[in-house]
């Protein structure tokens, strides 16, 4: 209500200031303050609007290539869906049968546990050693950061798959490397023992594949940010007698939170649904049973098996889970900024 | 205005180019002049001396239309035709396994070829891979090959430790056992966790099964006696006269012969070319060990020849093919008698019966023969496809190579095979 007489004073003034003017310099400023207050007026609109207009491609190939699977995706894990089904038999709605079903299953839990557990060991650990690999390299001469760059590179730019195929001759029962070279350590034979048979060496095997390849990635993000944290702060802290941790603490990871924040998210994703190298590993050895990863089960449930729709409804659930923690971080990322 | 344009033109361009991706292949009915037919032939199996008559009668017969075979591998090959057969770019001819075949007839992933059955070789065919080709009184897979599994043997070894050519399937274990007693890091009977096929036979020969049919529902037997007593019998084997990885899988096993590590290796009769394959091939075997290579059908609990795994294929046309009738007359090449008969002197047996001496009198061949009398198939359910899939019969076998309790083992995979064949 305290607005109101403002608003009722503006008004005439605008409109007492156009018209009668005559000298030049009135002119122009009365074209200023026209155009200031089109903006004011329209501004809204029109500033609403072309960030719009600019958002639509790229929306409508997404709605195209994520959305429509992703309703599609919705609609199986609502119907009986098998192979037939695949093959243009109706599919009759069944409710939340398959939710229910997914839900009851022990199984179910047992591989979403194992998932979240497996996931937060290789998110640990490959934040952890890309941050120490960032740190090195800004300490590193020219000639040797190249050298780790190119090796880093390389590591990353591997096919996921091509990297499990060669990981798993290294660790190959009867003619890999690793257990010839132990097996050449006095009183140890290694010849015969398998690396994939007991589930926690699967995973083991598993985490220095993945954190191998995702090491890169984090160390690169963090070296960029790296570069950019101030060094006479740095420096000041150094004067002020605070050592390599304390400044790390203090000093760096404040400045570089958002990229941690980022890349840990990402990382969080990766590792959760990974597909490649579980799939891939479970050929070559070890116990599909106690070795699945959700991603893993969703493919054995409705690719393997046929039960499209089950796999679909595993596969909504794992987005909503996957949305419950990303919602988490961009909710806090977000409140960040705003402070 | 002309900034609106722009976005328009890019979005539509946006939707083309995604439009494109998912567009249906123009005229999908028309019979095409120069079409090209896809045939997908599953592993090493087929020899390149079929291959090449395939491409070179049908390119002759169709003047204008191309074939070409794209290989694929045995396994996750259900997930991969389900994917691909159910696609607008469907291969035309498919090979498949002949107890895969059931889940794709009874889907309708298969052209229906009931008219072509007497043209392709009526009751010629190999009548237990009709009946897996078939849906009631449909045709949709016709057989392609059988292979029966024998045993291959170093008879190096054999002579070097003074045994004999088993005639029980207990001496057959007793000579592997005195094998990999005699030389460690040996494999008496090369037996990797993952190969349930080959623990078919013990299983059958105690009087067990998988699962049998009790009306309209599958009733597990891995618990009954019978497949007890077998699977106790694998135990043995697995654990005293194994050293192949306890997780490991049956393929590229001529790596450890070819390496000397395996006295007895149970596989497909067709075995023999990759163990015998050129040193510069792409995977290279020992041909120089051909005249040490033995080899004869497993000998049963009684004498005779065991029952063993009737493996082999189906071969049928998709029913999304953009060339049925080219496809069709690709199939009627793979079951003509010239074609069917180089495999048959491959070692394959020939899915027209009146073939069967094209396989040839050595000793291979004789094994094959002895083998094939006597093998059976795998319970006849359009889900056991989906048991194979899942991987649990792996699972099974390795926890038994592990040494595991077989009762507590046999029931709980009992339970989750029961779960698949009667959903």
């Amino acid at each position: 209500m305290a607005v109101a007489p403002l608003g009722t004073r503006a008004a005439p003034t605008s409109a007492t200031a156009g018209p009668p003017a005559n000298l030049p310099g009135d002119r122009e400023r009365d074209r200023d303050r026209d155009r200031i207050a089109r903006r004011d007026r329209r501004g809204r609109r029109v500033v609403a609007l072309t960030p719009a207009m600019l958002l639509i491609p790229a929306t409508a190939v997404l709605l195209v290539i994520i959305g429509w699977p992703l309703v599609q995706l919705l609609v199986i894990s609502f119907q009986e869906f098998g192979r037939a089904q695949v093959f243009g038999a109706p599919a009759p709605f069944v409710g939340f049968d398959n939710y229910a079903d997914v839900l009851g299953d022990a199984t179910f839990w047992e591989v979403l546990g194992r998932s979240i557990l497996f996931a937060a060991a290789n998110v640990i650990l490959a934040m952890g050693l890309g941050t120490l690999v960032a740190l090195l390299m800004t300490r590193l001469a020219r000639a040797l950061r190249l050298l780790v760059s190119v090796g880093l590179l390389l590591a990353w730019a591997m096919p996921a798959l091509t990297a499990v195929v060669v990981w798993g001759w290294m660790f190959d029962t009867q003619f890999g490397v690793i257990n010839y070279l132990l097996s050449q350590l006095p009183g140890v034979d290694m010849i015969g023992h398998s690396w994939l048979i007991d589930p926690l060496s699967f995973f083991g095997v598993a985490t220095v594949i993945i954190t191998w390849q995702s090491v890169p990635f984090v160390a690169f993000t963090i070296y960029a940010g790296l570069t950019q944290v101030p060094t006479e702060v740095l420096e000041a802290a150094q004067l002020d007698g605070a050592n390599g941790f304390a400044r790390f603490r203090f000093i760096v990871f404040p400045y570089l939170k958002s990229i941690f924040l980022v890349v840990t998210i990402l990382q969080v994703i990766w590792d959760m649904r990974v597909f490649t190298q579980i799939y891939a590993l479970q050929g070559i050895g070890g116990i599909r049973e106690q070795t699945s990863t959700i991603g893993v089960y969703i493919y054995q449930v409705s690719v393997g098996s046929g039960d499209f729709a089950a796999g679909g409804a595993i596969a909504v659930i794992l987005v909503v889970i996957m949305m419950a923690i990303s919602a988490y971080y961009v909710r806090a990322s977000i409140k960040e900024e705003q402070l | 205005m002309r900034k609106i344009s722009i976005v328009a033109f890019g979005a539509a361009v946006a939707l083309a180019l995604a439009g494109c991706a998912a567009a249906e292949p123009a005229g999908s009915d028309g019979e095409a002049e120069g079409a090209e037919i896809r045939v997908w032939l599953v592993g090493a199996d087929t020899p390149q001396e079929a291959r090449d008559y395939l491409k070179e009668t049908f390119e002759d017969e169709n003047p204008g239309s191309t074939l070409v075979i794209e290989e694929q591998a045995w396994g996750g090959l259900v997930d991969k035709l389900t994917t691909a057969l159910s696609g607008s770019d469907s291969p035309d001819v498919v090979e498949v396994g002949n107890t895969q075949a059931a889940a794709f007839t009874t889907a309708g992933a298969f052209l229906d070829i009931t008219d072509e059955y007497d043209a392709l070789g009526g009751d010629d065919l190999l009548p237990g891979f009709v009946e897996a080709g078939s849906v009631g009184d449909a045709f949709f897979a016709a057989p392609y090959y059988s292979g029966a599994r024998v045993v291959f043997y170093d008879t190096a070894l054999y002579e070097e430790l003074g045994l004999e050519v088993p005639t029980t399937l207990d001496e057959y274990i007793a000579n592997g056992q005195a094998i990999a007693e005699a030389k460690p890091g040996v494999s008496g009977i090369y037996f990797p966790g993952q190969d349930w096929y080959n623990a078919l036979p013990y299983i059958w020969e105690n009087g067990g099964d998988i699962a049998t049919l009790d009306g309209d529902e599958w009733v597990p037997a891995l618990s009954t006696d019978g497949s007890i007593a077998g699977l106790e019998m694998v135990q043995e084997v697995m654990t005293t006269a194994s050293v192949a990885p306890k997780d490991g899988n049956e393929a590229e096993a001529q790596v450890p012969y070819c390496a000397g590590q395996i006295g007895h290796l149970s596989a497909p009769s067709w075995f023999k070319w990759s163990i015998l394959a050129p040193a510069d091939a792409e995977a290279p075997g020992c041909p120089e060990r051909e005249a040490s290579l033995g080899v004869f059908a497993l000998p049963g609990l009684d004498g005779g020849p065991a029952q063993v795994f009737a493996g082999g294929s189906n071969i049928a046309v998709s029913a999304n093919s953009a060339n049925p009738e080219l496809a069709k007359k690709a199939l009627a090449i793979m079951l003509s008698d010239e074609y069917q008969s180089i495999l048959g002197g491959a070692g394959l047996v020939p899915a027209l019966t009146s073939l069967g001496d094209t396989v040839g009198t050595d000793a291979t061949a004789q094994a094959i023969a002895q083998a094939a009398s006597n093998a059976k198939l795998t319970p006849a359910s359009p889900a056991w496809a989906e048991v194979e899939a899942s991987g649990v019969l792996q699972d099974f076998f390795v926890k038994i190579a592990q040494g595991g309790d077989v009762a507590d083992l046999a029931a709980e995979t009992d339970a989750r095979i029961a779960e698949i064949l009667n959903p």
